[in-house]
């Protein structure tokens, strides 16, 4: 027993900082309806810029999340304004080839301006905490992933809250449901657009330098949370910021529980038989709407 | 009608004198031996493909340029002097360690870029994929840092390896742990958990210490196998946790060698014994990034080399000078050492063929008879057996010290050179946590 509940406790840690990751996408692709297969290149950018300003001027990464996030979303609002605003007005095709696109782009000059080389962070405060657990029920809670996953409650927060509650974020509903109609009560979808890009791209980026902690940095370090960010957002509803949250926590979960009983080398598997079952039952995912 | 014969004999003669004239390459004619070097320049074997490509930049450097004290082979004078002079041109491509790519680039590399010799791809599963085109074409080609057994088990004509294979090194880890209780070691090491990756070179590794475990007297109590690009490991800990072995035999990438760390560390796990084979253990920057957590200390693991002797060679020194003219500084690690010792034979074969003709090169590869003198590297030499592979590619076992360096621990001849005292049993985290770090 203590065995299953340690592993559903390793999952939600794990789940949230899928959602950390996946929370930039839930703007751009979710909300917005824009196709972004890059979105695992601005995670590795903003681990490469937290590691960077780390060893460069000792900056810890729980500091560096805000120049990082600054400097994605400027990236965010250059991408979209030189690249994805012209690509916006083509077949969704078009979109998906100028993303990958990008995506190696960005990953080749990571390669030529790092090199291949892993890369880790030490002797920041969430790396001096490793090892530092919380003991419940017999169950332990690693403190650095805990904190990582305070987080992202609080960038869920103040996500659903800018979205939901801000004139703004109506703003930028208005555009990705009707662009003709927003245009008509004064929203300029552009704008709306070149912000949601800049927010996505400064989120993951925030989400890149805690992770930056907790793993190796490395030019291809996006692509295993890219495939899961795609199908947490699927799987939580388009446009759902809480549906993302608690799609990010099943897919932790379904990952750990299954690595304990069954062969490891298939958790993803289960995590995408999990989406499949699920979007044969509801296919707009768990709190999507039609 | 009669014309008809006499157009297609004509023409099969030209067809015939074509396929020869594209063949044979007299010596005089050539002015550059043309070597495609296929390698994982960017995705997920980027790490490797960047050291072998500044191994190839060194070999490339040496045979091209004159270095009158270096005792390797072409070290000397400038160029092949069995080719006239002729120099050494890579032809670099990226496969963006996709196999099917690969494939494609391998096929255009000799028909388009005419090389004379493909060298690559530096991971055994996707130079598994490529050996079946290369065959077809029959010109040679070399995989040095490949370790997978099946690569020179398959019965190929032009394929050739001096690097040891993981039978030879696995095996080296198996018989240490198991002569190890005779030398004074410790003698309740009893069960054994294997935890590999997905891949052909972890599979490879784990079905050879499946083997060899029971042999060397282990219980085998656990055997993972983990997906490569894993984000977690936390799941896989606790089942290692809850089988507890004495021993864990740990073949993982750095990424996800990081990841186990973590998770382990935070389970407060730590077997008696952690025994790896390549992957993190052979890279470089891991191996420096654990000099400011401890985190490699006590480690054990095959290596093709004792890396802690072989520094004292003159020309280990010199051609790891030239090497970090292209490795912005780094050192060679013992994946580059492998390669670099692996292009310095394929030039030597090229120079004693005195022909970039490919049945020449088969040849002088197959007569190849290098003794240990010419290396960088502790192989006792390059001769190859019926399935080319060099049969005098050894193995050691290394550990890593306190002070985040390898330590040869095995042959005994070579631990007892080393003077190195092993460190058992593997230290705990808080241990790790306190003792100085050696980096900072």
């Amino acid at each position: 027993m203590t065995l299953l509940l340690q592993a559903v406790v390793n999952g939600l840690e794990m789940g949230f900082l899928y959602a950390l990751v996946a929370v930039g996408l839930t703007i751009i692709w979710g909300l917005m309806e824009m196709i972004n297969f890059a979105h695992g290149e601005f995670l590795m950018l903003g681990m490469f810029g937290a590691w960077w300003l780390s060893v460069t001027f000792g900056l810890d990464p729980l500091v560096a999340i805000v120049p990082v996030g600054l400097a994605m979303y400027a990236l965010g609002v250059l991408i979209y304004r030189q690249l994805m605003r012209r690509v916006q007005q083509g077949d969704p095709f078009t979109q998906i080839f100028a993303t990958i696109g990008l995506l190696f782009l960005l990953q080749n000059s990571a390669v030529a301006v790092f090199t291949s080389d892993y890369r880790y962070l030490s002797n920041t405060v969430l790396t001096r905490l490793s090892g530092a657990n919380l003991h419940v029920l017999g169950v332990s809670v690693g403190v650095p992933i805990l904190i990582g996953a305070l987080l992202a409650l609080v960038l869920f927060l103040a996500l659903y809250l800018l979205i939901d509650r801000t004139e703004f974020g109506l703003a930028l509903q208005a555009t990705a449901e009707d662009r003709e109609a927003a245009m008509l009560v004064g929203i300029r979808p552009q704008k709306m657009f070149a912000v949601a890009w800049g927010l996505g791209a400064a989120l993951v980026a925030v989400a890149g330098a805690i992770l930056a902690n907790f793993f190796a940095v490395f030019p291809q370090v996006g692509f295993p949370f890219t495939v899961l960010a795609y199908a947490i957002v699927a799987l939580g509803g388009f446009g759902s910021i809480l549906g993302t949250l608690l799609a990010a926590l099943l897919v932790g979960v379904v990952q750990s529980v299954t690595s304990v009983y069954l062969e490891p080398a298939f958790k993803d598997a289960f995590v995408f038989a999990s989406y499949i079952l699920i979007g044969l039952c509801r296919p707009q995912g768990l709190f999507g709407r039609f | 009608m009669r014309r008809v014969p006499l157009v297609l004999s004509a023409g099969a003669c030209l067809l015939f004198a074509g396929v020869l004239a594209s063949q044979t390459v007299p010596a005089a004619n050539v002015q550059e031996v043309l070597v495609g070097e296929l390698l994982p320049l960017t995705g997920n074997f980027a790490s490797l493909g960047q050291q072998y490509l500044w191994a190839g930049q060194t070999v490339e450097d040496i045979v091209n340029n004159d270095y009158p004290d270096l005792t390797v082979p072409l070290g000397p004078g400038k160029g092949f002097p069995g080719l006239g002079g002729a120099t050494l041109k890579l032809v670099v491509r990226d496969d963006q360690s996709r196999g099917d790519l690969a494939r494609t680039l391998a096929e255009q590399l000799i028909t388009v870029n005419k090389i004379h010799w493909l060298n690559g791809e530096g991971t055994s599963g996707n130079t598994s994929i490529i050996q079946p085109v290369v065959e077809s074409f029959g010109i040679p080609m070399s995989c040095h840092p490949c370790a997978s057994p099946t690569l020179t088990e398959k019965g190929l004509q032009w394929f050739w390896r001096t690097g040891p294979n993981d039978k030879t090194m696995v095996a080296s880890v198996f018989t240490f742990l198991r002569e190890w209780r005779e030398q004074g070691g410790p003698t309740d090491l009893k069960t054994i958990a294997l935890f590999t990756c997905d891949n052909l070179f972890c599979q490879d590794n784990r079905k050879i210490a499946a083997e060899l475990a029971p042999k060397a007297g282990f219980q085998v109590v656990l055997d993972l196998t983990t997906k490569t690009g894993a984000t977690t490991l936390a799941s896989e800990v606790q089942r290692l946790q809850a089988a507890n072995p004495d021993v864990l035999f740990l073949v993982q990438y750095p990424p996800e060698t990081s990841i186990f760390q973590g998770d382990a560390k935070r389970a407060g796990w730590m077997p008696k014994i952690i025994a790896t084979s390549n992957g993190a253990y052979s890279d470089q920057t891991w191996l420096e990034a654990q000099k400011k957590t401890n985190g490699g200390a006590g480690w054990l693991g095959r290596d093709p080399t004792a890396i802690d002797l072989v520094q004292d060679r003159p020309s280990w020194k010199k051609v790891n000078e030239i090497y970090k003219k292209y490795s912005r500084g780094q050192n060679m690690g013992e994946l580059a050492m492998r390669e670099i010792t692996g292009m310095l034979w394929m030039a030597d074969t090229i120079n004693r063929a005195k022909s970039v003709e490919p049945a020449a090169l088969a040849k002088a590869a197959s007569e190849t008879n290098m003794g240990p003198e010419q290396l960088i590297i502790d192989y006792k030499g390059v001769r190859f057996d019926k399935t080319h592979q060099n049969e005098l590619a050894a193995g050691v076992v290394t550990q890593v010290g306190w002070d985040g360096e390898k330590h040869t621990i095995w042959p005994w001849d070579l631990a007892k050179r080393a003077n190195f005292k092993v460190l058992y049993p593997s230290p705990g985290w808080q241990e790790r946590d306190t003792k100085p770090k050696p980096a900072n």
